[in-house]
């Protein structure tokens, strides 16, 4: 279990962390979401000793981290890094090597990895000569290699295609699946909505909303609206509504989540045709506007 | 092996496979060799042709005269010819053309076509002066005993001042090789680790490595790696020259094993010394385009210690040399050229290791704090203070 603690981190005026608390259990990934700028990449530095905290506590299995425990996590940055020069099987080795992997281990687990990502034909070539996608994948590789105990991906997704989300998702799953405790970061909450079972989201450096997702959405008091009626734009009059989009002739709001549906449905039909209609807990992008709003106004 | 020690001599090891894989390793190495080798042996492949010199003669001259500036050069490991001109204009049009070293005319003078040699001089002045010698002693009508009493001398000091004069240009001119070959490899690898460090910044691979490893052991590993590159190829260098010595049988000084030896240790030593400020530089920028400006104080440094070590090979005990020989940035260069002239005492050989090792052992505390506060600084080039404060933050 990794409990991060009340982590504080001032840069002159600017406060880079206020006070950031949460933790990820071995077994499931944590989705660490926030917007550019809110501190997701500076608390993921501080768990690796690349950036001392002014307060705060980061532990692991109840024990401050230090390098014998870094030695178990590992580590995907968000400004990626490894020696382009390097041929990859080689790169992978030194990576697992440098975190007490021997070299016959090292060895094993670098070919393992390769296969596993379609590169084994490759592991003579140079880091530089791949495309960007098994750039990527080899980053996640160096990050992974050694067995570690939690794996932290900073923006891992960024860059990908739809296909590539799809399979790094599936990738995670299967690493977490093996007991490893994941924590991945994303400004993008919706791309990554189905990939993270729990959720952290983090504002101006302080954690907003955190919990497992599903039960986040079923205990909200908001949900999803959509509705698209043929050829009229239709805006229900219902009690504390906010309108999240409008695009199309569709139309999304967030409403109470005691709204009588039926009753919404029957309404609409009385207009003109409805064409699409759905009603659903809200995403994270709303939890979040939520969250957010509810914290200004506190 | 203890974890600590252990993930040095990966990162050690790491640069060692990746660096002789290089092709400017490779090149480098056989350039170095090649142009080793050939100072030892090539003057035996054109024979005597570095000792050959013809002398052109003019106007009132000795029959003797051949016979004597041969014996004389003889005793200077010089092999001296002569050559009759029927006048001074013919005479001259041979030396300007190179067909003759210099000019001697009516035994009274002799013309240079620049700077006079001063082995031939010698051995053209001691020629005639046998000459004048015999035709005093003729006028003087001495006993032949008295007469060879009389012309005995000159010979004898003329070949004891040839030889010292002889070591001293060949100690001379191995001083200035292993000079060059040591600011060479200084710079050479120096210039390796900076281009690394900065390497790792710039491809942010160092937040990875970090992650994994602390600053100092990344930093120590990084210069034992590169440091056991260069101090390969060096030893490969040097062993190429001691074989080529031994086939070689061109006159070379004395001093010339030792000194080969001794290039290596102060390799090690003004290795030690430059890599340490060649890191820190790195550290302090985040793309190769400032490496070569942030190098420049270092590269300033280095050059200082060359020309004072050229200064050495003039006067290698002068207070100069001996100033410069146990002042750490300049000693290991300095120091070789004394080498080279056979005229250090051992116990400033000893005092100078002693305060090179010292200084990098300081140095070594005070670049791991500013490498460990500026190495995963991205942005613009960090001040020295900079860096050592975030250390301490």
């Amino acid at each position: 279990m990794l409990e991060i603690h009340d982590l504080t981190k001032r840069y002159g005026d600017v406060v880079a962390l206020d006070g950031t608390t949460f933790s990820a259990a071995p077994g499931r990934i944590v989705g660490f979401l926030g917007p550019n700028g809110a501190g997701k990449t500076t608390t993921m530095r501080a768990i690796f000793g690349l950036m001392r905290p002014d307060r705060g506590k980061i532990l692991w299995r109840g024990k401050p981290v230090g390098l014998p425990e870094r030695g178990r996590f590992g580590y995907m940055p968000e400004e990626r890094g490894l020696y382009p020069k390097m041929r990859i099987g080689e790169e992978l080795i030194y990576f697992a090597e440098l975190s007490g992997m021997s070299r016959t281990a090292a060895k094993e687990a670098a070919d393992g990895w390769l296969g596993r990502l379609g590169l084994a034909d490759r592991a003579g070539a140079r880091l530089e000569e791949l495309s960007h996608g098994n750039q990527q994948r080899v980053q996640l590789a160096a990050a992974l290699v050694h067995d570690p105990e939690l794996a932290v991906l900073d923006e891992p997704f960024s860059g990908l295609d739809p296909l590539g989300v799809a399979s790094l998702g599936e990738m995670l799953l299967q690493t977490a699946a093996t007991g490893v405790a994941v924590v991945f970061s994303s400004h993008q909450l919706d791309l990554v909505e189905d990939v993270c079972q729990d959720v952290v989201i983090i504002h101006h450096g302080r954690v907003v909303l955190a919990g497992v997702v599903e039960e986040l959405k079923a205990s909200s008091p908001h949900r999803s609206l959509e509705i698209a009626v043929d050829g009229n734009p239709w805006v229900p009059v219902l009690p504390s509504s906010t309108v999240t989009s409008k695009r199309d002739g569709r139309l999304r709001v967030l409403v109470d989540a005691s709204v009588d549906v039926a009753d919404v449905l029957a309404s609409a039909s009385r207009v003109g045709e409805v064409t699409m209609f759905s009603f659903e807990p809200p995403s994270l992008t709303d939890l979040f506007l939520a969250a957010v709003s509810e914290g200004g106004r506190s | 092996m203890n974890g600590s020690a252990r993930r040095q001599w990966l990162v050690a090891r790491r640069e060692w496979n990746q660096r002789l894989r290089t092709l400017a390793f490779r090149i480098s190495t056989v350039i170095s060799v090649v142009i080793v080798v050939a100072l030892i042996l090539v003057p035996d492949v054109y024979g005597e042709g570095a000792n050959e010199r013809t002398v052109g003669v003019v106007g009132e001259s000795s029959r003797e005269l051949p016979q004597l500036v041969r014996a004389s050069g003889d005793q200077l490991d010089l092999s001296v010819e002569t050559r009759a001109f029927a006048d001074e204009p013919a005479g001259r049009a041979a030396l300007r053309s190179g067909d003759v070293a210099v000019l001697l005319v009516d035994q009274q003078r002799l013309v240079w076509k620049a700077e006079p040699e001063e082995q031939l001089q010698v051995a053209v002045t001691s020629a005639v002066q046998v000459l004048q010698r015999r035709e005093a002693i003729a006028e003087l009508d001495l006993t032949p005993q008295e007469a060879q009493r009389l012309l005995g001398a000159p010979d004898l000091s003329s070949a004891s001042l040839g030889s010292i004069a002889q070591q001293r240009s060949e100690r001379e001119e191995l001083a200035w090789i292993g000079l060059l070959v040591l600011f060479t490899a200084i710079a050479f690898y120096g210039g390796f680790l900076l281009v690394g460090v900065v390497e790792e910044k710039s491809s942010r691979v160092v937040e990875v490595l970090l992650s994994r490893l602390r600053p100092s052991e990344l930093l120590a590993g990084k210069i034992l790696g590169i440091g056991l590159v260069g101090l390969a190829q060096l030893a490969l260098v040097a062993g190429s020259a001691l074989i080529a010595l031994r086939f070689s049988e061109n006159p070379t000084a004395t001093t010339t094993p030792s000194t080969i030896g001794w290039i290596v240790i102060w390799f090690i030593l003004g290795y030690g010394f430059y890599s340490v400020l060649y890191a820190t530089a790195g550290s302090l920028v985040s793309r190769q385009e400032e490496a070569q400006s942030i190098q420049f104080p270092i590269s300033a440094i280095l050059i200082v210690a060359y020309l004072l070590s050229m200064q050495a090979t003039q006067s290698p005990d002068g207070t100069a040399a001996l100033v410069g020989s146990l002042l750490p940035p300049t000693a290991p260069m300095v120091m070789i050229v004394r080498i080279a002239h056979g005229s250090v005492p051992l116990w400033e050989i000893v005092l100078s290791i002693a305060l090179i090792t010292a200084t990098i052992y300081g140095m070594i505390r005070l670049a791991g704090r500013i490498y460990a506060g500026a190495v995963l600084r991205i942005g613009p080039r960090l001040r020295l203070r900079e860096a050592w404060r975030r250390a301490e933050a």
